[in-house]
């Protein structure tokens, strides 16, 4: 595969006359051409979308670097990064509760920004450092973060709590020391059922002002 | 039998001395007098490390690295909201490679469990007997295959042949006489023919007196839907003739006793386990449908299934809140004092039951002549189950915002008028609930006169008093043992749907022993241990399983008293333990290390036992939540922001304020979400279910999220042996009819449906010009 080109800042990866103009070459059905991984990742290569490798429709090896680990499982091209690692990997941190991009408790971070592991394929999750709950502690050493949690009580059922956490971390990372609005927009794609959410900002503030 | 106490209980600032006969096993209460070392403290869940590591398996985690060759298990359900299925075809889903079982439920009307266990030996091409579907979702069949992909591919490959029938959705529509019928051979959708009715006084005559002033007003909820994150389903497996399961459910004892009776096993033949749960919220009682069908699955294929439900299905059949349109006249005289109220309402709980509201018209305030009606109305639409504080936060909202439209009418401060008509309780905590919510929401700088503020966004104010049964009772049982190494482990049955229930078993018994809490594992949520204890619901766990375990260690601490009394020089009687040491009282020097003690039992583990003794008569009285909510809407948008709420709680001794506290947030956070964002949709045309998912069904969300403040009354009641009342429900109760009585105080025009979304908002404020 080539080496996939950087996508520019806030595209999807395709352009509007690529999908349109591979849509009338398979005769207005999406090939499989067109869901490869190159053409997702690479974004335009200036080549054909016919040139892209197909995968599929059986089960393909798909190899995936996670929390710094290397996992080699085999799967078919529409299993999701999510059901990859929760299913095939032992990875049942991340959470499948609408499997659609709309609740966050599938959060991951995908070279440091938070991804919905449900809106990713595990074979386009190839190349890229991923980081899961399952990796933010160091060992039994937990994570400003995960004690703060603890300590506010920023959890009740638990199953919102690994997507929120690697929500905040992706924001962590980036802005160290965010205002309330700032976090308020980072968490904007999770949602709680148990109404957690005034303990969470507790928490984050409380690691945010260290 | 019995013995008789003294203790302090009510409200700290107002404590009545009481004489108490209790059952003579039964513990002296925890009350005003009582210095806990642990209880009532902030302490941390002690399941909170693995949540945030992500080590806390649930039903939904279990998977082929813990059971080799697990399937997965996904249910065929129909399309169409009421249709006869004349045929499923499941023989191309049979032949694709990877299923491995696949069962029609193709006789009877509605899901038949218990067709399950005569399904198991047939060939599934056989003549279909034909069956009726009764809402668009209800179960048609089920397939197991090797993975998920392939098992969704198969529902792709049932050939289903229906024929549609007429069909209903709206309860208002299904009253009518012309409605199509619900139920086969039904004359009337109104189930039992007619509605449920319940009169104190005379109402018909208390309406004659001519000194009254009274409001009538009609008020509507939609249905809404649970939509806990970890959706229904569990894993089941079995091993020879007994069956092991892992669910993710809030009784595991129902649902074992449910898979026994249908499956025709012994109830011990049976475990059902639930280490952590995703959410319940009431819709997770019994083994419904999931359960049956993982385990017919099981049994036909030969391997461990595994089936949870989707989000969309999970949305369209495992649960909701009914509807309500309610109708309320209420009268009061002249001073203020409530005179009488006729209330009927109205609702759907889809194809069953439970959509009556009237708890809040009995409970929360005092009134001479009441007369309530109910009735649930049949729908093509899915089943209701439970939804924390069933039919309260409706009958609140109806009742609440009358309660305010009176006071106007009557020229009192809304909080007056409610002071006016307190129900009669041994202690009552509103006034100092209303006076604590007033002062922090700033009462007094709410609009004297509704709609009062100029500009296009205008601020209010509003409260409503919410109220919830202490529900705890027998029976519950427990066991607390002490190991040789000092260590404890308290069991008990009941599970922790994510409430803390873990943790304040933990800290009962680390109380009552007087150890460190470090040195108390709790085991929770597993059948095998036989030990009884009731679902969690009703705001029952805590209340009833909290004075078993209590019971169990003090059982627990006796036997190891008789351990250390002679090292001690001393009889058992005389021993106290506190702060992991066991000492004399008399002289608190002489003292043994607890870890030294225990070290004295040799091998085999003391063990303590306790039951759930009765309540105590006399002092049964309900938890409150009082609720205040600052508002700003806008005039042009017709978006309601919610700045502030104020969420006083009262519910007897607090065993871990933490842990209370989130409960507080959470039932209020889920009142605002009612009350301001959810609907489930139905398609009137289709009778389908439009917004079976996240982003068209709206839950609040932390952009929505306005400053909460919890305010905790530390009051004890004598009812059981801990002084506490139950706290999942109360908080839930109000929040959506003091957001109403906010946005009425703020423009000056009333609200008279939930939810408060922006269109409700704009139609009032256009009906108020041209009105």
């Amino acid at each position: 595969m080539d080496k996939p080109k950087k996508r520019p800042k806030g595209s999807s990866g395709i352009s509007r006359r690529h999908f349109l103009r591979s849509v009338g070459v398979s005769g207005g059905m999406l090939g499989p051409s067109v869901l490869g991984a190159a053409a997702l990742v690479g974004g335009t290569t200036g080549k054909s979308p016919n040139d892209a490798p197909t995968l599929g429709p059986g089960a393909v090896p798909v190899k995936l670097n996670i929390n710094g680990k290397e996992f080699r499982v085999e799967v078919e091209p529409r299993v999701t990064l999510l059901d990859a690692m929760r299913e095939r990997m032992g990875l049942t941190g991340a959470k499948r509760v609408c499997d659609r991009g709309e609740c966050g408790a599938c959060t991951v971070l995908v070279e440091g920004r938070p991804v919905y592991a449900c809106m990713m394929l595990a074979v386009d999750a190839q190349g890229k450092k991923i980081a899961t709950i399952e990796g933010l502690a160091s060992g039994l050493k937990l994570d400003p973060l995960q004690t703060a949690f603890i300590k506010h009580d920023a959890l009740q059922c638990g199953f919102c709590t690994p997507g929120f956490l690697m929500a905040l971390k992706g924001l962590l990372l980036k802005n160290p020391h965010p205002s309330r609005e700032e976090v308020r927009l980072a968490i904007s794609g999770n949602v709680c059922r148990c109404g957690t959410y005034p303990k969470i900002f507790a928490a984050v503030s409380e690691v945010s002002k260290a | 039998m019995s013995k008789k106490i003294k203790a302090k209980v009510g409200l700290p600032d107002d404590p009545k001395i009481v004489e108490l006969e209790i059952a003579d096993r039964e513990l002296p209460v925890w009350d005003l007098d009582y210095k806990p070392s642990l209880v009532g403290k902030d302490i941390p869940r002690m399941d909170g490390q693995d949540k945030v590591l992500g080590r806390a398996k649930y039903t939904y985690d279990v998977g082929p690295q813990d059971l080799p060759g697990l399937l997965y298990g996904k249910i065929l359900r129909s399309v169409y909201p009421h249709a006869r299925v004349e045929s499923i075809d499941a023989s191309k889903a049979l032949a694709l490679p990877g299923v491995k079982a696949v069962i029609t439920l193709d006789k009877g009307e509605g899901f038949n469990a218990e067709q399950l266990l005569s399904v198991m030996s047939e060939d599934p091409n056989r003549p279909p007997a034909g069956r009726t579907v009764l809402f668009q979702g209800e179960e048609i069949a089920a397939v197991a295959a090797e993975s998920e992909e392939i098992a969704e591919d198969a529902l792709k490959l049932f050939e289903v042949k229906y024929r549609r029938l007429p069909f209903v959705v709206d309860h208002e529509e299904a009253m009518r006489p012309s409605a199509p019928r619900v139920h086969k051979g039904e004359t009337t959708n109104l189930a039992g023919g007619k509605p449920e009715v319940k009169e104190q006084g005379n109402v018909a005559q208390a309406f004659k007196d001519p000194d009254l002033v009274i409001y009538e007003g009609t008020f509507r909820t939609p249905v809404v839907l649970h939509n806990c994150l970890e959706t229904h389903g569990c894993v089941a497996k079995w091993e020879g003739d007994k069956l092991k399961v892992w669910a993710s459910t809030q009784g595991v004892f129902g649902f074992r006793d449910d898979l026994a009776k249908i499956f025709n096993i012994p109830a011990h033949n049976v475990q059902v386990m639930t280490e952590h749960m995703g959410g319940g919220f009431g819709s997770k009682f019994g083994a419904m449908q999931y359960g049956p069908l993982a385990v017919a699955l099981a049994k036909k294929s030969g391997r461990p299934v595994k089936l949870m439900y989707d989000r969309h299905e999970e949305n369209l059949a495992s649960g909701n809140r009914p509807s309500a349109t309610m109708h309320i006249k209420i009268a009061a005289k002249k001073d203020g004092t409530l005179h009488a109220i006729d209330f009927q309402s109205y609702g759907t709980a889809g194809v069953g039951t439970g959509a009556g509201t009237s708890g809040p018209i009995w409970m929360t305030y005092k009134c001479p002549n009441v007369r309530t009606e109910e009735g649930d109305v049949f729908t093509n639409a899915g089943f209701g189950m439970p939804f924390r504080a069933p039919g309260f936060p409706q009958g609140s909202f109806a009742l609440d915002q009358a309660m305010d439209e009176l006071a106007g009418m009557l020229n009192l401060d809304p909080l007056d008028f409610r002071r006016k008509n307190f129900v009669g309780q041994p202690y009552l905590p509103l006034e100092i609930m209303y006076k604590l919510g007033a002062e922090k929401i700033g009462w007094n700088q709410r609009n004297a006169r509704a709609g009062a503020g100029t500009g296009l966004v205008k601020r209010g104010i509003g409260m409503a008093t919410g109220v919830w049964g202490n529900y705890g009772e027998p029976p519950a049982q427990a066991m607390v043992r002490i190991h040789p190494d000092g260590t404890i482990e308290a069991v008990i049955g009941t599970q922790d749907i994510g409430t803390g229930t873990r943790t304040i078993v933990g800290v009962i018994a680390a109380e009552e022993l007087g150890v460190p809490l470090e040195t108390v594992k709790v085991n929770i949520g597993d059948t095998t241990s036989g030990l009884t204890s009731p679902a969690s619901g009703g705001s029952m766990t805590l209340t009833s399983i909290g004075p078993a375990v209590r019971q169990a260690a003090f059982d627990a601490k006796q036997k190891l008293f008789k351990l250390a009394a002679p090292a001690l020089k001393t009889q058992p009687e005389e021993l106290e333990s506190r702060d992991g040491k066991i000492f004399v009282k008399s002289n608190p020097a002489r003292s043994l290390p607890w870890a030294r003690v225990a070290a004295k039992m040799g091998t085999t583990p003391i063990a303590g036992h306790g039951e759930r003794e009765q309540n105590l008569k006399g002092y049964d009285q309900p938890a409150w939540a009082v609720q205040f909510v600052d508002v700003s809407v806008d005039t042009e948008t017709g978006l309601v922001k919610v700045n502030k709420v104020v969420s006083v709680a009262e519910s007897g001794r607090v065993i871990d304020r933490l842990t209370f506290e989130s409960q507080v947030n959470g039932g209020t956070i889920m009142g605002l979400s009612y009350g301001l964002l959810e609907r489930r949709t139905m398609d009137r045309l289709e009778g389908r279910v439009m917004n079976p998912n996240l982003e068209d069904y709206k839950i609040l969300g932390p952009q929505e999220m306005p400053e909460i403040e919890a305010v905790i009354i530390d009051d004890v009641t004598p009812y059981n042996s801990l002084g506490s009342k139950g706290l999942g429900e109360p908080p839930v109760v109000p929040t959506a009819a003091a957001l109403a009585n906010a946005v009425a105080n703020a423009l000056g025009v009333r609200l008279f449906e939930l939810p408060l979304t922006p269109d409700h908002v704009l139609d009032a404020l256009t009906a108020q010009k041209e009105g």
